[in-house]
């Protein structure tokens, strides 16, 4: 259910809201629809419907998100059995369900826009938030420069609040994708020999991504879609199915990384067509402890149509449509020379591009450092986060296997392993 | 690169104070503007130059290690691998040693891919009969894999035979080849273990008194008799349970001489029961149920001339809890599946009080039993008001039922 979130910025909005002390009233029609008000910072309190045939969603906030964390939060509420079901819907309920044709009624995807629609072309929330974002890149600019100006050797001993306050401020400029990119620079001077190198590099292609969204208006129109995306523009799941054109193909399902962070879980799931060998990254969230989207299995293969999102190196898509799912068998995997290629390739299309799909045809090494090396003689370190990795050498004892996982500028996170039978595991 | 860790420099010192190094990035645009700010300047440096680092990455290198030797033994299925997964991540020793023993018995190989948790598994302490068995079921892998890492070299001593791993070996090598020795050649073991003892820790002494319990004998009597006085209570405790089960042993013709005086059967006229006579001294319960457990079996079916089923359904009154939890315990340390039977029968047919200490004896129970029982129709059914605590510890017989089959028909197939 939670996989109908577009990102995990609304998932997470949407969770302390889902308390029953938010929502002075609730309830719902035998599993048709969820309805309830909640209590907002203005003065009236929200109504969200959510009819669950759809799904299909209308609340009176503000909000542009759709579905908006107010509809979120009564879903998560309903999952977990807080709101009962007893009592008529009210009459805001049921003039809404009666538009739509009754109760249980059938959904087509253009029902899921607000009801009326809303013109094409800039709204006014929309410049509102261009113009707060720009005073946020501004911002950011300058610190950037003075962290460089005053020395990063003093970074070794702030707090983390030195990185929290600056992301928080990029929160409150709507830029949510470079508070986060903010936060996780806390850890860096943590993380082993050459912080200093990683820390430079992270602020030198923050301040690139900052230059590149203030002038995004000179920008090839995929790079622009890619800065706004790693800057915290959402594109709406609605938009990406409408506007792009799927890609029908056998997709191999090669890996799977789960991460946790703030609450949320973010699933990713690496894919690659058989036919077209485009790779593809799909996501799903959930809250913690609940659970994650298990439909794409590690090792299947899957017939799908896939809409990716607009981008200058299309990775992210979701799953417009699927057929058939079979057992499949080991991808074929690459030379070390021809993944770094790849990337390398990537990257001339995305700077930013710091997690790209990795299968390779190699055999795991302990020296000089943890990694692969493959037919050539050629080798890659494993990612020093990756820990010993020690199932991978069990499942090789010396011999080449077929490895999927995610490419990183510090090395390989290996996540899958086909043994020489062409037995599929999961690491 | 020279010019990125010039960057690298100049940035940890900070441009108030250091010059920003001069761009050489051959074969690249320069920055955009290299006028103004001279962090801003610096930063767009380094941003062109992690892009071209980044992309222009070139390959290492990597010293091969030296491939393991194949294992023939054909590998468990799809859904043994998954049981093992479960019994790793949730469930006690127990299950694993039986598991990994019935894998080793049908000649069957384990999935690699959890060697590396069932290798550090064994290294946790008291974990006395795994390392060997991980060695043993590990095969070719386990060894190949212990050579890569120094905590799990107890497997190279399982397998080697001089006594280097004895003299000069980590806790666990010796703990591996102790057990290998006892296996091989119990009273060489019991010689190494008598001239070990004084300079024994605790840890180890009780190593020594489990390693005893496999291949036991009155030979080894003296030994235990010695361990009962032990300055450490739980190790006292375990050479008490092994010697219980020692027939013929002074420790067991005490307990038995106790026992015996202790519960006696009354034919009256309301038919056959159990009368005990505590002895006079504080704890009585306690004190019952410890005789009980540490008493032969034996000694009820001979005393008595009836079969253990009969014995377990005669009534005893008040008494009924601690004969059970004895019984059972001392079930599951003489392995007599007659009683363990006997024991679980009794349970169903609705004559457990529930007493945790009672639950807790099941548990042990269904973990020990022969899994034979949870075939269709070998035990009555659950009576339909029993407490659920019981329904979920005969699963745990099921569960071992089912692993069992699951690997005969791995080992048929």
């Amino acid at each position: 259910m939670l996989a109908l979130a577009s990102d995990a910025s609304s998932l997470r909005a949407a969770q302390p809201l889902a308390t029953g002390r938010s929502w002075p009233l609730t309830g719902a029609a035998d599993g048709s629809a969820v309805w309830g008000e909640c209590r907002g910072s203005a003065a009236a309190p929200y109504r969200t419907v959510v009819d669950l045939s759809g799904p299909a969603y209308r609340c009176s906030c503000p909000s542009r998100k759709f579905p908006c964390k107010h509809a979120l939060a009564l879903m998560l509420l309903w999952s977990d059995g807080a709101v009962g079901t007893d009592g008529d819907p009210p009459d805001w309920v049921a003039s809404w369900i009666t538009g739509r044709g009754g109760l249980g009624g059938k959904t087509s995807p253009q029902d899921r826009g607000v009801p009326g629609g809303r013109p094409p072309g800039p709204t006014p929330r929309a410049e509102q938030r261009a113009a707060r974002v720009a005073t946020g890149l501004t911002e950011l600019d300058r610190w950037l420069c003075d962290q460089v100006r005053q020395g990063l050797a003093a970074s070794q001993r702030s707090s983390y609040r030195h990185w929290d306050d600056i992301a928080a401020r990029m929160v409150d400029a709507q830029a949510p994708g470079l508070a986060e990119r903010l936060r996780a620079l806390a850890a860096v001077r943590y993380s082993g020999a050459g912080w200093e190198d990683r820390l430079l590099e992270e602020y030198a292609l923050l301040r690139l991504l900052a230059t590149a969204c203030r002038d995004q208006a000179a920008l090839p129109p995929p790079l622009r879609d890619t800065v706004r995306s790693r800057v915290g523009f959402t594109v709406r799941q609605a938009d990406v199915l409408a506007s792009a054109t799927p890609v029908r193909d056998h997709w191999q399902v090669l890996a799977r990384r789960d991460l946790d962070q703030d609450r949320i879980q973010t699933r990713r799931v690496w894919l690659r067509g058989q036919r077209t060998g485009r790779p593809a990254l799909v996501l799903s969230f959930a809250a913690t402890g609940q659970s994650l989207d298990d439909s794409l299995i590690v090792g299947t293969e899957t017939e799908a149509d896939l809409a990716f999102y607009p981008a200058a190196v299309p990775l992210r898509a979701l799953v417009a449509a699927r057929y058939d799912t079979v057992p499949g068998g080991p991808p074929s995997g690459a030379t070390i020379a021809g993944l770094l290629a790849g990337y390398a390739a990537a990257l001339g299309q995305d700077p930013w591009l710091d997690t790209w799909p990795a299968v390779l045809a190699a055999t795991p090494a302990r020296d000089p450092v943890p990694g692969l090396y493959d037919q050539a003689g050629e080798a890659v370190p494993l990612h020093p986060g990756a820990g010993a990795c020690w199932p991978l050498f069990a499942l090789s004892g010396g011999h080449p296997l077929t490895v999927a996982g995610e490419w990183t500028p510090r090395g390989l996170w290996p996540l899958t392993a086909w043994d020489q039978d062409g037995a599929v595991v999961p690491l | 690169m020279s010019t990125w860790q010039d960057l690298v420099t100049a940035s940890l010192i900070g441009t108030e104070r250091a010059v920003v190094p001069p761009a050489d990035t051959t074969g690249l645009l320069p920055a955009v503007d290299e006028t103004g700010d001279p962090a801003a300047v610096l930063l767009d440096r380094a941003a062109l130059l992690t892009a071209a680092r980044r992309a222009g990455r070139r390959p290492g290198h990597a010293e091969p290690l030296p491939a393991c030797e194949p294992d023939p033994r054909p590998m468990v299925s799809p859904a043994a691998v998954a049981r093992l997964a479960r019994i790793l991540s949730r469930e006690p020793s127990s299950l694993l040693i039986e598991w990994l023993s019935a894998v080793t018995a049908r000649g069957l190989r384990l999935p690699p891919q959890f060697l590396p948790a069932l290798l550090d598994r064994a290294r946790r302490p008291r974990e006395w009969l795994l390392p060997n068995l991980i060695a043993e079921a590990g095969g070719p892998r386990a060894s190949w894999l212990a050579g890569l890492n120094p905590d799990w070299d107890f497997v190279l001593a399982a397998t080697r035979t001089g006594d280097e791993a004895w003299r000069l070996g980590t806790a666990g090598q010796r703990r591996a080849y102790l057990t290998a020795l006892r296996a091989r050649d119990p009273s060489a073991a019991r010689e190494l273990i008598a001239g070990s003892w004084a300079a024994a820790g605790p840890q180890e002494r009780g190593l020594f008194v489990n390693a005893l319990a496999d291949g036991l004998s009155l030979a080894d009597e003296p030994l235990l008799e010695a361990a009962l006085e032990d300055g450490t209570d739980w190790v006292g405790t375990m050479a008490a349970g092994v010697l219980a089960t020692l027939p013929g042993s002074a420790f067991s013709r005490r307990m038995t001489g106790r026992a015996v005086r202790c519960v006696r059967i009354e034919h009256g006229a309301r038919g056959t029961r159990l009368v005990i006579t505590p002895p006079q001294v504080a704890g009585q319960t306690r004190l019952v149920l410890d005789v009980v457990a540490r008493t032969l079996l034996r000694t009820w079916t001979d005393e008595f001339g009836l079969t253990a089923a009969q014995i377990v359904a005669l009534p005893a009154g008040d008494w009924a809890p601690a004969l059970f939890i004895g019984w059972s315990r001392a079930a599951v340390a003489q392995r007599d599946h007659d009683w363990m039977a006997a024991l679980i029968h009794h349970v169903l047919t609705g004559r457990l009080s529930g007493r945790p200490a009672e639950i807790e004896a099941l548990r042990e129970l269904v973990r020990a039993a022969d899994p034979a029982l949870s075939a269709p129709d070998a035990l009555p059914p659950l009576q339909p008001d029993a407490p659920p605590v019981i329904g979920s510890a005969l699963n745990v017989l099921r569960f071992r039922y089912e692993m069992l089959k699951e690997l005969d028909d791995d080992h048929s197939g």
